[in-house]
């Protein structure tokens, strides 16, 4: 088919305008990157672009050698990892009975839950509730409160409607019961959406904030998150041991890259491997009301 | 007839039980304990304890300087957002939809949804190093030979850099559902529209624009009624002491009076001030939309 001139002019148009934008998110990260391997010099002096300046491995190192912010890492890693299984279980063992047909309490409850969605409670109400549970100064504080995301429980409701019920007829002439239904038939056929959920939760736990700075008061407990927020308002705190050290291959600036980079890499490690589920999930909790 | 159904589907009943629990513990007890809105609320009291002022708290805030700054911020910063930020992925998404290298699109794809998994204390770091002294942005300021300027405690671009930074951030995710139903859209349409002389841009205004609307609405009505909601993650680590007169939104100041002062029973008057507000305009919105298609409800 011919092409018109207008049309060509639009691709090029098209194509230009997609690739900057599509730059704007990866440059910022690896400037950062670049930043975090230059000298202290070429980082003040604004020097560095795109590649390091006077490559120096001086301020990874002690990025690494911080036991502080490894406790913060290996903080955020026992949240994911315990909050996101936890919030699995409640997800699934809540989202099955709301699936199914012959149970009576469908209809009510899913509009109790709804009704959640557009009412928030404010956050006073909500903190004192945590409070008065006494979860304040645990790591608890940053899994329970969050277990369940209607949306993501909404997702897999549907995704259990849509498996067919003969499969489910068959199973309970054979003598299966609710949970062996569940755990042995459903959730094997539900894997795609478990996945979905599953990087939903883990992404939200590896990313907590908010819940940290409300319920958390002991720093020994701060996840991640909450650490690097508290070097980039004082860098001196990372900064600290290298006066006693006498060790200067490294400054504020290339710290606060490193950090942050720090921080991002364990995301962009798995990103790949999880790309193809988080687009169908993102669908499916977006289109069912 | 119930008690037959609960005795044959017992388990049902029995697994349900964490996640009712769950909703009733997280969700609907902190929604009754917004009844300390209307209580002068004293911690050693409790929420039985404590006497009942009736509407007092919201007088007070009706009267109060603070609270008019900090709902002039969360009212203007959510307005930007809602021009530029709703719009975004719409516009994004349609570009997109117009790449035919399958390449470059799963390329491209792949780096827009990217941002969604940071943090904002990270995206909130990038953009405080971009944007400081030594920061990129104003490296490049001075190849052109113009002075720095310190962005971060500048009034003048905070709001800017709000909305600039949420776009970025949630642009690329934005699109999916958007991309998902303009590919819902079929394909003997364009033919017959190509067939009828129509270019491109025509293909977009008469075909796909339509066809989106409804999706567009729904998406819209999701987010009216958190119009007020900014996030409290993104204002928090984007916000310096020398921003707060137009910066400091609901969400930041109720958690510094409420959260780090103990003025419990003010700042929850504020935070259900917001939730009516939100409401209000979910209902109003949703009215609208069912004269013309269909609403949430």
């Amino acid at each position: 088919m011919k092409k018109s001139l207008g049309e060509i002019c639009f691709n090029i148009f098209n194509y230009t305008l997609l690739s900057v934008i599509a730059a704007t998110m990866i440059l910022p990260l690896l400037q950062l990157l670049a930043v975090s391997f230059s000298s202290p010099i070429a980082a003040e002096s604004k020097q560095v672009f795109l590649f390091p300046m006077d490559f120096t491995l001086g301020t990874w190192k002690h990025i690494l050698q911080n036991e502080v912010l490894w406790r913060s890492f290996g903080v955020t890693i026992y949240i994911t990892v315990v909050g996101t299984f936890l919030s699995m279980l409640f997800t699934v063992l809540t989202a099955f009975p709301l699936s199914r047909r012959e149970f009576l309490l469908k209809k009510p409850i899913m509009l109790a839950i709804v009704i959640t969605m557009i009412f928030n409670a404010p956050m006073i109400p909500y903190f004192l509730t945590v409070r008065e549970l006494g979860l304040m100064d645990t790591l608890w504080a940053l899994i329970i409160p969050g277990l369940i995301s209607t949306f993501n429980m909404i997702i897999v409701r549907t995704f259990f409607m849509g498996i067919p019920s003969d499969l489910d007829d068959a199973a309970k002439i054979d003598g299966c019961n609710d949970f062996r239904l569940l755990f042995q038939i459903y959730l094997p056929l539900s894997k795609p959406v478990l996945a979905t959920i599953g990087l939903f939760y883990a992404v939200g736990f590896w990313n907590t904030f908010q819940p940290a700075v409300l319920f958390l008061r002991d720093q020994t407990l701060w996840p991640l998150q909450m650490r690097l927020r508290g070097y980039f308002i004082s860098p001196e705190a990372l900064a600290e041991v290298n006066l006693v050290m006498g060790d200067y291959d490294f400054n504020t600036i290339t710290l606060k890259a490193a950090t942050i980079i720090f921080a991002t890499v364990p995301i962009v490690l798995v990103y790949p491997y999880l790309q193809k589920y988080f687009v169908k999930g993102a669908v499916l909790g977006s289109l069912k009301e | 007839m119930y008690l037959e159904n609960i005795k044959k589907n017992w388990m049902l009943y029995v697994m349900i039980v964490p996640g009712i629990l769950y909703y009733i513990i997280f969700k609907y007890i902190p929604l009754f304990g917004s009844a300390i809105a209307f209580q002068d609320y004293q911690i050693f009291k409790g929420i039985f304890g404590s006497p009942w002022v009736g509407l007092e708290n919201f007088k007070f805030i009706f009267s109060y300087q603070d609270f008019f700054q900090v709902l002039r911020n969360t009212v203007m910063i959510a307005f930007y957002q809602l021009i530029f930020g709703f719009p975004a992925p719409i516009i994004l998404a349609l570009l997109f939809n117009e790449i035919r290298l399958m390449f470059f699109k799963r390329t491209v794809q792949s780096l827009f949804y990217l941002p969604h998994f940071l943090s904002w204390v990270v995206v909130g770091g990038i953009v405080f190093e971009l944007l400081a002294a030594e920061g990129i942005i104003n490296a490049i300021r001075e190849l052109f030979g113009a002075a720095p300027i310190l962005f971060m405690q500048e009034e003048g671009y905070f709001r800017t850099i709000v909305v600039i930074s949420g776009i970025w951030k949630g642009v690329g995710w934005g699109t999916i559902i958007y991309l998902a139903a303009i590919t819902g859209i079929n394909p003997n349409l364009y033919e017959a529209a190509v067939i009828d002389g129509a270019n491109r841009w025509k293909q977009i205004r008469y075909i796909t624009l339509p066809l989106l609307f409804p999706t567009i609405l729904i998406m819209f009505l999701l987010n009216i009624g958190n119009f007020l909601e900014l996030g409290f993650d993104q204002i928090f680590n984007l916000l310096t002491p020398m921003t707060y007169s137009v910066g400091d939104i609901i969400e930041t100041y109720v958690y510094r009076a409420g959260v780090l002062q103990g003025q419990f029973s003010l700042t929850t008057a504020i935070g259900l001030f917001q939730s009516v507000v939100g409401f209000i305009l979910l209902w109003v919105f949703n009215r609208l939309a069912r004269k013309s298609e269909q609403g949430l409800w």
